[in-house]
């Protein structure tokens, strides 16, 4: 009897398996458009030339990828209205992390939860990518970069919407050769006691006092000796973000609150987290004023508060300023003799921290870079077809490949790799800042929260109220606004 | 009979162009354009202003009333920015005035080289506001633009236009102005050009002065086309969007934000439909008064000028 049965079941897994092969071997190639709404710039411009000249369908389709190429100022403008209209444009999109929960809760992002565990190749993708990368840019509701590091894929409660395409993270942009310059270091010395860093490792041991001497040291005005010859016009030490538009202050004064002790509200413990008494700390207050305090070094377009992610590297490419601190994203420009004049004259090193009690430097920052994702209007097949792209983006071959034409790879397998730093001069630096990578909220009020913020910051920036007024307005506000939306209770 | 036949014989269009339908068929594609373009999404947001709806979110929007208008009405951060949207308008609509009338006055006179002049003092207003707001940008960067570098010859720092609130109005109502000066400046012109020669000529042998010529000959003649020019810009320096948006971002702080681009900022940035609906509808209130205002004047220069 049991051998009848077991004969049955083996004929029956056999028809199974003969019909699954006669059914795969049957299954026709479709045509398969998929449109990507995608920011205007290297490293997306890189996805397309890449994958036009290398993605072959594993399930034989001629697939296209159709980039919506979006400048930047309009990308959330541009994604938000296709989203909100119904036209379902999109296949794909390349997001900011922060967006996650509005278009989340929207209904537009495709949970990927169950396609990832019941797929091995991208649950091996999952596991390989840096737990930093997947708390900010695949979670939601989000968990911490601590949570998902602690717990093997999938982590319990967590739902996962978003890949890597193109992480990111802030490091220092630096004038080797005015910084390895003998008089220059020797001035900065006999004012300051300090060695002018250099090398990589000199970086790695600067702390935002450092950041400021030479802020202080390198500010000269036209006709002053600079290097080995004289500043043309008036030369600046240092800059960072302090822009009033979308998160272009933020990102930085948030890595101080960090740094400092501080915090912003968190989204994790909703809706017992408080946004009054934590934004507004006196730590926030402390670490907003260091921030503020560094400006007075900066070029003079910081007093306008519209000292952007753009702006300061391109007060770098003209040669204005020593040394800024800015995302990996930008860097490819600054070596391309086309667009800059400090091509030649360019290294990279970690961004400056904040130095702790123990002599360590706290190198925390606010993660950048986008995820991309699928919709949720997708057909099956075009979701499946979808999956293969990520896998194709995400294979190691493709990364490296990204990587050495000026993009960075989530994978830790490829950043472990050892060419991986050589590739690119601030390689090493990024794979340096991203275990320090935490991120800003992803709640659908994001928007609100970070345009108040942003104003609030941008008064203190220009000088129209101090640091505590700021904090205490965005913490009143933050309160009310979360209170109203049922994240605190 | 006969008529009736070529119809049917001239098929479709011969029946649609028959004089009894020839005019409502005529007009009707500018109609049906009028109306999916225009009247229908006026109708559509009004409706959405009465209901908390939000374009991001899947939720069924509920009927909430007045709700939005009462909280549109009670937002001090909506009366901040209509007061931040009056001073811009005065002052650069002062400012247009003031330069407009006396570019038309130079003009109005015959000189060398007048019409090449011309062309460039017009060309401003062809420009687009894009292409304005960023010249403009470019122009007040405190490191490297124009202004700074002009102040720094004779004061020896840089100057940061755009670093105080009332710098950076300046700054939005010196664009504006420079954009549309021209636009009043035509307008005057044609005035000054309407006014008989006889009339000057007479006061000449009156002996009548400069400014007596100018308070009972020239202004009557130009004095409804310049409250047209009034009108006419009041309206759409109230709507002002771009440069604003490209030069500060309403910046420092809220300091130069309009209510066009706190109303854009609620729509498409938080999402706020039905809040942002209920503030156009406001916005769009103050503009039908502008407007008729604006008729008004219109009319009374056509009684004038009959």
């Amino acid at each position: 009897m049991r051998l009848i049965r077991d004969r049955l079941v083996l004929g029956v897994s056999a028809a199974s398996l003969a019909a699954g092969l006669l059914a795969g071997g049957v299954a026709e190639a479709a045509d398969i458009r998929i449109t990507m709404a995608a920011p205007d710039w290297p490293p997306t411009r890189f996805m397309k030339e890449e994958f036009d000249r290398s993605y072959q369908s594993p399930d034989g389709h001629n697939t296209v990828l159709d980039m919506d190429f979006i400048p930047w100022p309009s990308f959330y403008e541009r994604v938000a209205a296709s989203l909100a209209s119904g036209e379902q444009k999109y296949q794909m999109i390349v997001t900011d992390s922060q967006w996650l929960g509005a278009f989340v809760e929207g209904g537009y992002y495709l949970d990927l939860t169950d396609m990832m565990i019941a797929d091995p190749e991208l649950t091996a993708i999952m596991e390989d990518l840096h737990p930093a990368l997947v708390s900010a840019y695949s979670t939601y509701p989000h968990k911490t970069k601590d949570f998902i590091a602690e717990n093997e894929f999938p982590a319990p409660d967590t739902r996962y919407f978003g890949f890597p395409q193109f992480p990111d993270t802030y490091v220092t942009f630096y004038r080797e050769d005015l910084f390895c310059h003998e008089g220059e270091a020797a001035a900065f010395e006999e004012r300051f006691g300090q060695t002018l860093p250099c090398t990589y490792e000199d970086w790695q041991d600067v702390d935002w006092d450092t950041f400021r001497n030479i802020g202080e040291h390198f500010q000269r005005a036209a006709g002053d000796p600079l290097g080995d010859g004289v500043a043309d016009d008036d030369f600046f030490g240092i800059a960072y973000q302090a822009g009033k538009g979308y998160d272009f202050s933020t990102m930085q004064i948030n890595a101080f609150i960090w740094q400092h002790g501080g915090g912003i509200w968190d989204e994790t413990e909703a809706p017992n987290a408080q946004a009054e008494g934590v934004v507004n700390s006196d730590i926030a207050v402390e670490a907003f004023e260091h921030y503020l305090d560094l400006l007075q070094f900066m070029p003079p377009v910081a007093q306008t508060g519209q000292m952007d992610i753009f702006v300061i590297q391109d007060l770098y490419m003209q040669g204005k300023v020593a040394a800024i601190v800015d995302w990996v994203g930008l860097g490819e420009p600054v070596l391309d003799p086309n667009t800059s004049l400090v091509h030649d004259k360019s290294a990279f090193g970690p961004a400056p921290g904040l130095r702790q009690e123990d002599g360590t430097i706290d190198r925390t920052g606010n993660i950048g870079g986008q995820p991309f994702v699928l919709t949720t209007w997708n057909s099956d097949e075009v979701v499946q077809e979808g999956l293969n792209v990520v896998k194709w983006w995400l294979n190691p071959e493709t990364q490296k490949n990204f990587v050495a034409n000026g993009g960075q790879s989530g994978l830790m397998s490829v950043m472990a790799d050892p060419e991986y730093n050589d590739l690119r001069p601030w390689n090493r630096a990024h794979v340096e800042m991203l275990d320090w990578q935490r991120d800003v909220w992803h709640v659908p009020d994001f928007f609100e929260l970070l345009t108040q913020q942003q104003e609030e910051f941008d008064r203190a920036i220009t000088g129209q109220i101090d640091a505590r007024t700021a904090l205490d307005s965005v913490a009143r506000f933050q309160q009310m606004l979360l209170e109203d939306a049922g994240l605190i209770e | 009979m006969a008529a009736v036949r070529s119809q049917e014989e001239g098929g479709f269009f011969a029946w649609m162009m028959a004089p009894e339908r020839r005019g409502p068929m005529l007009v009707a594609p500018a109609l049906i354009v009028l109306f999916v373009m225009n009247i229908f999404p006026l109708l559509w947001s009004f409706g959405l202003s009465f209901f908390n709806y939000r374009a991001n979110r899947q939720d069924i929007p509920d009927f909430v009333g007045l709700r939005f208008y009462e909280r549109v009405l009670t937002d001090p951060d909506v009366w901040e920015r209509f007061q931040t949207t009056a001073l811009i308008v005065g002052s650069s609509v002062l400012v247009q005035l003031i330069l407009g009338f006396l570019l038309a006055l130079m003009f109005a006179n015959q000189f060398p080289l007048r019409r090449v002049l011309l062309m460039l003092v017009l060309a401003p207003m062809m420009l687009s506001f894009v292409s304005v707001g960023v010249f403009f940008k470019l122009y007040y960067e405190p490191t490297f633009g124009l202004l700074s570098q002009a102040v720094r010859v004779f004061t020896g720092s840089t100057y940061a236009i755009l670093g105080s609130p009332t710098g950076a109005i300046i700054a939005i109502v010196i664009a504006d102005a420079w954009m549309w000066a021209p636009f009043v400046m035509l307008l005057v012109l044609a005035g000054l050009v309407s006014v008989p020669k006889y009339l000057y000529e007479a006061a000449e042998i009156d002996r009548a002065s400069w400014w007596r010529r100018f308070r009972t000959i020239t202004f009557p003649y130009i004095r409804s086309l310049l409250l047209l020019a009034v009108l006419f810009r009041t309206i759409e320096t109230f709507k002002l969007f771009d440069i604003v948006y490209i030069i500060t971002e309403g910046g420092p702080g809220t300091a130069t934000e309009t209510i066009a681009v706190y109303t854009y900022r609620v729509a498409f940035q938080f999402f706020r439909t039905s809040q942002s609906s209920a503030l156009a509808y406001i916005i769009l209130f103050v503009v039908i008064v502008l407007t008729n205002l604006y008729l008004y004047a219109v009319k009374q220069r056509e009684r004038e000028v009959s």
